[in-house]
């Protein structure tokens, strides 16, 4: 099984779902300033306060904060157990992540993305919308410590602050599909996508191109929403209905994707494939329905 | 669908405006960054800065910066003078072990410090007492004492010389906060800080240990509720007699619950010993007017003479304080000899407040060690007062406006010092605050969001409320305006029983676990105290056959507090 080609579909119900309403008509507004060399502070105000609406902790997003750590915990754990598996035994637990080249698929406002970076990885965010990752960009440039780099958007303090940060961070706006096929395969030690799977239209293609852009023997993470009743009823009914914490219509019923499905896609994937890349790493899959905190 | 080339575009965009907006908006000033800003170099802030740069993980991560207003160079310098420091605290057994593993305890000059062995703690009014000792604390291991008193300068020197061996903190002294705004530009919410000498420092997170008037605290929006107790504590350093050959050493502390208020006397050398005595505002100022050798005569009578006459002697003081004239020591004396004939109190016993300072040295007389020794002289210069007040911020972690901002020591809470407690809370605030850091950055989270920071105050809000409430309810149970408490006691209504409250409190708080047994003490004191008013309320409406309620109750309490924890 190839992955698709065609990207663009694949994620665009992504980037609506990902993407504030309000986002996805003024983006088109920025696109068609671009010619012109008059400087809009309007679109700063804009971008910077949709920035503070994504990463205000108790906001609409705040399901979104309160998970990362239990994320990023996650993430370090299975690296750790695997590093030790292989023999590693002089590893330094909390350096796991140093130096390694990670890629988050669907980095949203780059909540996930930053904390990687904290941890020492060299990490790429990429998102199907284009205010995300303005978003994302804004929010990492006004952090002197995440070495943030962007191509267009050059750091806001300077080389001159002192920081102590360990990794690399850079956004960038595409799909994996667009990444996979300038960047070829075997470019990643740890690829990341969390809670978009369930939002893509067509999981199979996405999933293999997350796996195909892994190097051999690194890591795929997913983490998606159950379809259980007890996950419809947290996410869908409790938090869109009657907590309003996410804009309704922000999750799809009919995209969720049982945990065991896609452990079963990757068995599948494992072995029909002629793939050599994910087969030598480690599929992990764990549903973060239980760890979403409501209220 | 946008392209990658013109969302390249529009962030180009933005960074061309932003550097206008820059250039237009601020002036020349580059802040200079840090990732924790420590504002107050008190007890408080010094531990945490302490206890933060001990963790190798933060060491390799994080800047931290700790700024004070005072010159710190008086208090690193400090060495052994003769006379004691009045600002004196007693460090649990709980928080010397913090100051221990955080490397700080070493440099703290011990020869300086007293154990407390023995507390007696007595009521004003029905003189019910108890008395209780280190040995009677339930441990795995022996414990020889239950607090230690240390002069606060020598805690904070030894801070500054265990930070001076810690890299990552930065010292800044002699330079004052003097505003702080947020830096709002691109949705960023960090704050900024302004300095008195120039500098801005742009800082991931802002700690406010900066006392009970915190900047910081009025910068992130943080109401605090409490009230004015109407009480001022007179701090000093009391000179007397050694122990005689006959008596255990100075090693005890005793308070006495006096209706104005306690008064204490804690150990510090064989000669010398600290005080703290909380009274009414206007009493407290009459008492600093009066001449040296009145108050000496006035602090060994507030431990020995019974309530009735204490109270008459106040008012001649306020009495002669208002008409311009203070009391005079032969005044006073007389005063004194009319008093304890009355009371039938002998001249030669150890509840006279009259003895001369020949008598004070020799063989001390029967029921000498139910009382301080006898005061000679006080330590010129360490008269002072402090308005006491009770107060509790209502979150320690600020939001929207005054995101990244936490509080810790008084700058998050101000406790009546009865249980000398104060200190004690803000250094359990620094080792929690610094453990949630350094969680923090081991999961890779921005060390001053709000889902970082979470842990501290689930950690300590509720305990330090606990602690909070407890002793202003022993507090009010003590003073003169809760009415059914006040009859409960006149008729001497098993005050043993609530004293034994107090003793739970005191002793589950001298723990030398740093576990969270001396906060489920407080817990039971609270509960305790609480029930007691409650009963005596009801018992005033019963009459008789209550005492042995509330005895019960009490009893059962002190049971279930001293029982070891599974
Ligand atoms: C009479 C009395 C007796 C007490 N006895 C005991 C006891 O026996 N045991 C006990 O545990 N506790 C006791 N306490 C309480 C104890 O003293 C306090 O709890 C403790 O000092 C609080 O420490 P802190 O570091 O939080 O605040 P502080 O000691 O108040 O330190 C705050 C610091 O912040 C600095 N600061 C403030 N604003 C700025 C600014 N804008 N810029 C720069 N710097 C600034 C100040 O200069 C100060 O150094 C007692 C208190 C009193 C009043």
């Amino acid at each position: 099984m190839r992955a698709s080609t065609s990207s663009r579909h694949i994620l665009r119900s992504a980037k609506n779902i990902r993407t504030l309403h309000t986002t996805v008509q003024r983006q088109t507004s920025l696109a068609s300033s671009s010619s012109s060399s008059t400087v809009n502070p309007d679109e700063i105000a804009h971008f910077s306060r949709l920035s503070a609406q994504w990463w205000d902790e108790r906001g609409e997003f705040g399901m979104l904060h309160k998970m990362n750590p239990v994320r990023t915990q996650f993430v370090r754990e299975k690296l750790v157990e695997m590093e030790y598996e292989d023999g590693h035994e002089d590893l330094n637990e909390a350096k796991v992540l140093e130096g390694l080249k990670v890629l988050d698929v669907g980095c949203g406002g780059g909540l996930f993305s930053e904390s990687l970076t904290r941890l020492g990885a060299n990490t790429l965010g990429i998102d199907a919308s284009a205010s995300n990752i303005a978003i994302a960009s804004l929010h990492a440039s006004n952090d002197p410590a995440l070495s943030f780099t962007s191509s267009s958007l050059p750091q806001r303090f300077g080389s001159s602050v002192s920081h102590k940060g360990k990794g690399k961070l850079t956004y960038e706006h595409t799909s994996v599909e667009d990444l996979l096929a300038r960047e070829g395969p075997n470019s990643f030690d740890v690829v990341c996508s969390m809670e978009v799977v369930e939002h893509v239209d067509n999981p199979r293609a996405f999933l293999t191109s997350c796996a195909e852009i892994l190097k051999p023997g690194g890591h795929l993470f997913l983490s998606t929403i159950a379809r259980t009743p007890l996950a419809y009823f947290l996410t869908i009914f409790s938090a869109e209905q009657l907590l309003r914490f996410v804009t309704p219509g922000t999750h799809t019923w009919s995209k969720y994707i049982n945990p065991s499905e896609l452990t079963s896609f990757f068995h599948n994937l494992h072995s029909s494939s002629s793939l050599s890349s994910p087969s030598s790493g480690e599929i992990e899959v764990k549903g973060q329905t239980m760890d979403i905190e409501v209220g | 669908m946008l392209s990658t080339s013109n969302s390249r575009t529009a962030l180009r965009q933005l960074q061309r405006s932003r550097c206008l907006l820059k250039r237009l908006v601020h002036n020349s000033i580059v802040p200079e960054h840090c990732d924790v800003l420590v504002v107050g170099g008190g007890p408080a802030g010094l531990a945490f800065a302490a206890a933060l740069g001990s963790s190798h993980r933060v060491q390799e991560s994080l800047r931290v910066v700790l700024v004070e207003a005072s010159d710190l160079s008086k208090v690193k310098q400090w060495s052994l003078p003769e006379g004691y420091s009045n600002r004196v605290s007693s460090i649990t057994n709980a928080s010397r072990g913090f100051l221990r593993d955080i490397g700080a305890w070493s440099h703290v000059e011990e020869s300086r410090t007293r154990p407390v062995e023995e507390m007696q703690v007595w009521d004003g009014i029905s003189d019910a007492r108890v008395a209780f000792s280190a040995s009677e604390l339930l441990s795995s291991q022996p414990i020889s004492e239950l607090s230690r008193l240390t002069e606060n300068l020598n805690l904070q020197r030894a801070l500054l010389h265990r930070i001076a061996c810690l890299p990552s903190i930065e010292i800044m002294d002699k330079v004052k906060v003097q505003s702080i705004v947020q830096d709002n530009q691109d949705g960023s919410d960090w704050p900024l800080v302004h300095l008195s000498d120039g500098r801005v420092i742009r800082t991931r997170l802002l700690v406010g240990a900066d006392g009970p008037n915190s900047p910081v605290r009025s910068y992130a929006g943080i109401k605090s509720y409490g009230w004015a107790y109407d009480t001022h504590a007179i701090v000093g350093t009391l000179y007397h007699t050694p122990r005689g050959p006959y008596s255990p050493p100075n090693t005890t502390a005793y308070q006495r619950f006096l209706p104005t208020g306690p008064i204490a006397f804690l150990p510090l050398s064989e000669t010398a010993s600290s005080m703290v005595w909380s009274t009414k505002p206007s009493l407290a100022a009459a008492l600093k007017a009066v001449e040296s050798s009145v108050l000496v005569a006035m602090i060994n009578a507030a431990f020995r003479l019974p309530e009735v006459s204490i109270r008459y002697l106040h008012s001649r003081i306020l009495e002669a304080q208002e008409s311009g004239s203070p009391l005079t020591l032969d005044e006073l004396r007389e005063e004194l000899a009319f008093r304890e004939q009355s009371h039938s109190i002998d001249s030669h016993s150890a509840f006279s407040s009259l003895m001369s300072s020949e008598e004070a040295s020799g063989i001390p007389p029967e029921g000498a060690d139910s009382l301080p020794p006898p005061i000679t002289s006080i330590q010129p210069g360490t008269i002072a007062s402090f308005p006491l007040r009770l107060s509790h911020a209502e979150s320690y972690v600020g939001e929207g406006k005054g995101a990244r901002t936490v509080l810790v020591g008084d700058a998050a809470h101000t406790i009546h010092p009865l249980a000398g407690q104060g200190l004690n809370l803000g250094l359990a605030d620094a080792e929690a605050l610094a453990e949630c850091i350094d969680q923090a950055v081991a999961g890779g989270l921005d060390i001053g969001s709000h889902t970082a920071l979470l842990s501290y105050p689930r950690n300590r809000y509720f305990e330090n409320h606990k602690m909070l409430s407890a002793v202003d309810k022993l507090h009010k149970l003590y003073s003169t305006t809760a009415e059914p408490v006040v009859w409960a006691r006149s008729v001497g209504l098993e005050v043993v029983n609530e004293l034994d409250t107090v003793k739970t409190a005191l002793m589950m708080s001298a723990g030398s676990h740093r576990t969270n047994v001396s906060q489920t003490g407080w817990e039971l004191a609270a509960r305790g105290v609480g029930s007691i008013s409650q009963n005596l309320h009801s018992a005033r409406m019963l009459g008789e056959g209550v005492a042995g309620m509330v005895g019960a109750s009490v009893q059962q309490l002190f049971k279930q507090a001293t029982t070891p924890r599974q």
